[in-house]
């Protein structure tokens, strides 16, 4: 088992994981309205650490409730919460796991603000709107930046309190990080737009603050697109190159980041992230709720609601990912990124194989992988491979239904065809529900 | 209550309705445009696919004014034929039509000028109204009794008012000159009547004016040079042949043989076709298929094998084959008249069949058959401008593949011997009209006129054909033109059977002939 390289223990600056799979994150609306967490999110992460992943990376965790990406998932805005996300972490070490809080904004990738957020404008890099919902969006000053750098510092610092083995910074897929690195979405003029050094100067401060807050010692890494191809609506500028990415990862690395967590897009969901199809006959169904989110909501829901129209949306989908894999789909960027840094690199995009994943580590394009969707549709996938497959035996199919399901149904796995019927496919959404918060009375304050 | 929106989005959407409002608007005028301009392509587009023609009840009012289909590739657009006369009024005498040029207008039931001369059809080419000559134009002429008396106007004989060498000119003239330019041709067309909408001024512009001009410059630059070193083909004559070696092949005028250059000859009467059939067509006889001389003769008058309407061709040609010649007004003694037509029947019956008492006997050993011109010794121009290597190329080329394949065509050494029924509407004789009257024709060649006036309609009850006083030759005349024998192509020998009677069967013989 130790000559296989994918359970070979990492080893970070300040954190040691049991192999080389992390869940990537992903979640649900499961949490409460006011940002705390609940049973079933602890139930949620619960499962894959019992199916052996090494650890567990949080879904995105707003450091602000004006940075939720969407209403009903936790948050870590109030010291409140610590104890919560402290019985979250003790639950994931019981299955020998480890759990990273993915520290996250949303900027103006805001897709269902809920009732915290939906009288404002969002805060972004720029005041121009998201171009494929049309969220709305103002440019943060630089008392707002001030005011949310601290934030994301505090945010680590009450993961640390709680418990938990180390924060992730989502400056990947769109969210406020990328609206300041990209060259496609920041239009500033101050210190914080123009060059790349400036672009990069958000994340920088962040990163530099949650330092000062937590110090050396607790781990720390940072999510990045690689190539941002921000231009999926055709008229949008490209956005960050391989090369501007190269850099950025090495001011992370001197800036005292222990990891790198490589993906790629300026959006999300970006064509390529996740790769894989994407079920337009769903989102006929789903979208419905972020109709009012965005100015173009309900131009988007047209074209995905009849059929005469998906070819427009299709083309403006699908043109980027011809002739490109699924699996392993940011795989040279990876490389590319590896060689440039000390620091150990994760990967994103489709895994699902054993042997490209241990192809992909004896090469040096990373050193672990961090999957979402495999998982889902396989939470034992690590055991599977322990126990000599290369794939699991119903693969994921990548049919992104999970995806697009997100806005209104619980998370889980919605390919039917994985399934024998349609009762046990919900049977499998329903597991998260099955361990039940202990229920009270509430006291005189607390109504 | 607060007027806040209800979300940020719904405040957006608030603040930038104008906006919406401003693209259902322009959403709204781009769908009126769009639907403009899907009436007017549908409209344009039914114009343009308009070719059609008007078919008359009588075949006769078919033969004078139905289309054979020469307009599409030689027409002029109606409205130009119609501007012409303004245009260039020196050439049209001042008049308003084409009688200038031997045209014949008849009247319609209100007494009025009809719009179009007979030999003038219309047809629509691609929306747009194209003239053109038919076989009317030079099958049709008149006749009178008298100077004061009425024109009759008789179809089938031969347009013996017809210039058609000057209207030629005249319209290649046109091709070249600035007055046909649109800043001068559409105010002249507006004032001829014409009321073109935008959407046939603009397809006047860019299509029919082009096209027509580029059309004309082509053919001028293909037929000027001919018309520039020949005789003018004169009154009631055409070349046959000459035009079409340079129209329809190619040929470059200089390199025609000064031989095969002169190639005008009489038009001739199309009266009772169906007798006439299995003999030697054309002065030369060199087809004997009355199909194929009509459809050549087609060409001749514009048609191309793309072009061609063979359905109203054979409507017309089935009508000629038993149209008679109108009964001769001529009344001689008749005893004369028993005279003669002993001598004739010694003499020429044998050529040319004879006159029974109420129709033409088609009946004669050597008739439709070709004499050779060594023994009829007539002028032989005609005769050489019709040519071996161009009956080559007539077989090979025209309506190659198709049904319509000319394979009769061949080359003789003579004049074909012609029935004469309705000969008194058929002067001057000989093919190329070059002696005035039958009594002319009677005389030894030196002693017929050397030149003499053509294009009076006035039958001559004592000498035959129409009367035709001496004349000089290059005098202005009020009306005709001076014949001069003297000019290539025009001599006037030969044909000298019946020039050494005595005076008295001479006599005779012309009483007899003045029956026909």
């Amino acid at each position: 088992m130790n000559d296989d390289p994918i359970f070979r223990e990492l080893r970070f600056r300040n954190l040691t994981v049991k192999n080389r799979i992390f869940r990537s994150n992903v979640s649900g609306r499961f949490d409460n309205e006011d940002g705390s967490l609940t049973q079933t999110r602890i139930n949620w992460e619960c499962k894959f650490a019992n199916g052996g992943v090494g650890a567990i990376i949080s879904s995105y965790v707003p450091v602000l409730m004006e940075g939720r990406i969407i209403a009903g998932y936790a948050t870590v805005h109030r010291d409140d919460f610590i104890p919560l996300w402290e019985k979250l972490g003790k639950a994931v070490h019981s299955f020998d796991a480890k759990f990273i809080m993915q520290l996250s904004h949303s900027g103006r990738q805001m897709d269902l603000p809920g009732v915290h957020n939906e009288h404002r404008p969002t805060l972004s890099s720029t005041s121009n709107k998201e171009p494929l919902h049309g969220f709305l969006c103002q440019a943060m000053s630089k008392a707002e930046i001030a005011r949310t750098v601290a934030a994301f510092a505090r945010g680590a610092w009450r993961a640390r309190e709680a418990g938990l083995d180390g924060v992730e910074l989502h400056a990947a897929n769109g969210y406020l990080f990328t609206q300041f690195l990209s060259s496609g979405i920041n239009d500033r003029t101050d210190e914080y737009g123009g060059s790349l050094a400036n672009r990069a100067r958000f994340l920088l401060d962040v990163i530099a603050a949650i330092r000062d807050k937590v110090g050396p010692k607790f781990h720390l890494q940072v999510k990045l697109s690689a190539v941002e191809r921000n231009n999926v609506i055709p008229w949008e500028g490209k956005g960050n190159t391989l090369a501007d990415t190269l850099q950025v990862a090495k001011w992370c690395e001197n800036a005292g980041v222990d990891a790198l967590h490589v993906s790629t897009g300026s959006l999300f969901p970006h064509p390529l992230n996740p790769p894989g199809d994407l079920p337009i006959d769903v989102l006929a169904v789903t979208y419905d709720g972020l109709i009012s989110s965005g100015v173009y909501g309900f131009r988007n829901f047209l074209l995905f609601r009849y059929p005469f129209l998906r070819p427009i949306f299709r083309w403006i989908w699908f043109r980027m990912k011809k002739g490109r894999p699924v699996e392993a789909i940011s795989i040279d960027e990876a490389r590319a990124i590896k060689a440039a840094v000390k620091i150990p690199v994760i990967n994103t995009g489709g895994y699902q194989t054993a042997s490209v994943i241990r192809d992909g580590i004896n090469s040096g394009a990373f050193d672990a992988v961090a999957i979402a969707r495999s998982l889902i549709a396989n939470p034992d996938l690590v055991k599977q491979w322990a126990s000599g497959r290369d794939k699991p035996a119903i693969p994921c199919t990548y049919c992104n239904k999970c995806l697009v399901n997100a806005p209104e149904n619980p998370m889980g796995c919605y390919e039917l065809a994985r399934f024998p019927s349609r009762d046990a496919m919900i049977e499998q959404l329903m597991t998260i529900y099955r361990a039940r918060p202990e229920l009270r009375s509430p006291s005189a304050a607390e109504v | 209550m607060t007027d806040e929106p209800v979300t940020a989005v719904e405040g957006y959407r608030h603040e930038h309705r104008w906006r919406l409002n401003i693209a259902l608007i322009v959403l709204a005028l781009l769908i009126i445009i769009a639907l403009l301009v899907v009436v007017v392509l549908g409209i344009v587009l039914w114009r343009v696919t308009n070719n059609s023609t008007p078919t008359y009840a009588s075949a006769e009012e078919h033969f004078k004014y139905g289309s054979i289909g020469s307009e599409p590739a030689s027409g002029v657009p109606y409205w130009i034929w119609k501007t012409l006369p303004s245009l260039y009024p020196d050439e049209f005498q001042r008049r308003q039509d084409y009688s200038a040029f031997g045209f014949l207008y008849e009247t319609d039931a209100r007494g009025r000028q009809r719009d179009l001369p007979i030999g003038i059809s219309r047809r629509k080419v691609q929306g747009v109204d194209v003239v053109w000559v038919n076989c009317a134009t030079c099958h049709t002429g008149t006749w009178r009794e008298r100077p004061d008396g009425p024109v009759r106007i008789v179809a089938a004989m031969p347009s013996n008012n017809l210039d058609f060498h000057r209207f030629v000119r005249m319209i290649l003239r046109a091709a070249a000159d600035e007055r046909l330019a649109p800043d001068t041709l559409f105010p002249a067309m507006r004032r001829a009547g014409a009321r073109l909408d935008i959407i046939d001024r603009v397809i006047w512009r860019t299509v029919v004016l082009p096209r027509f001009r580029e059309g004309l410059v082509r053919t001028r630059g293909r037929l000027q040079p001919l018309l520039d070193i020949q005789p003018p083909w004169g009154l009631g004559r055409v070349d046959t042949f000459n035009p079409y070696k340079l129209i329809q092949f190619g040929v470059r005028a200089e390199d025609l043989p000064a031989a095969e250059r002169v190639g005008a000859a009489d038009l001739p009467a199309v009266f009772n076709q169906r007798p006439r059939a299995g003999m030697n067509l054309h002065w030369d006889g060199n087809n004997a298929s009355l199909q194929e001389r009509n459809l050549s003769a087609a060409i001749g008058a514009g048609v191309t094998p793309k072009t061609v309407d063979h359905a109203a061709i054979k409507r017309i040609a089935d009508w000629l084959m038993d149209l008679k010649a109108p009964p001769t007004p001529h009344r001689p003694d008749r005893a004369a008249v028993t005279r003669g037509q002993a001598v004739y029947r010694d003499a020429c019956a044998s050529c040319h069949g004879w006159q029974g008492e109420n129709e033409y006997v088609f009946v004669g050993e050597r008739l439709g058959q070709v004499e050779p011109i060594t023994n009829v010794g007539t002028d032989r121009s005609r005769l050489d401008s019709y040519t071996e290597g161009f009956r080559q190329r007539q077989l090979a080329e025209l309506f190659a593949g198709t049904p319509y394949h000319f394979r009769h065509f061949k080359k003789t050494n003579g004049y074909a011997n012609m029935p004469l029924d309705g000969l008194w509407l058929r002067g001057p004789y000989l093919h190329n009209g070059s002696v005035p009257t039958l009594a002319d024709l009677l005389k030894r060649p030196e002693e017929r006129p050397k030149a003499f006036l053509r294009g009076i309609d006035i039958v001559d009850p004592v000498n035959g054909g129409f009367q035709s006083p001496p004349c000089t030759p290059g005098t202005r005349l009020p009306r005709g033109e001076c014949f001069d024998t003297t000019v290539p192509g025009n001599a006037s020998g030969g044909h000298v059977y019946g020039a050494d009677l005595a005076a008295g069967d001479k006599a005779d013989l012309l009483a007899y002939l003045l029956t026909f």
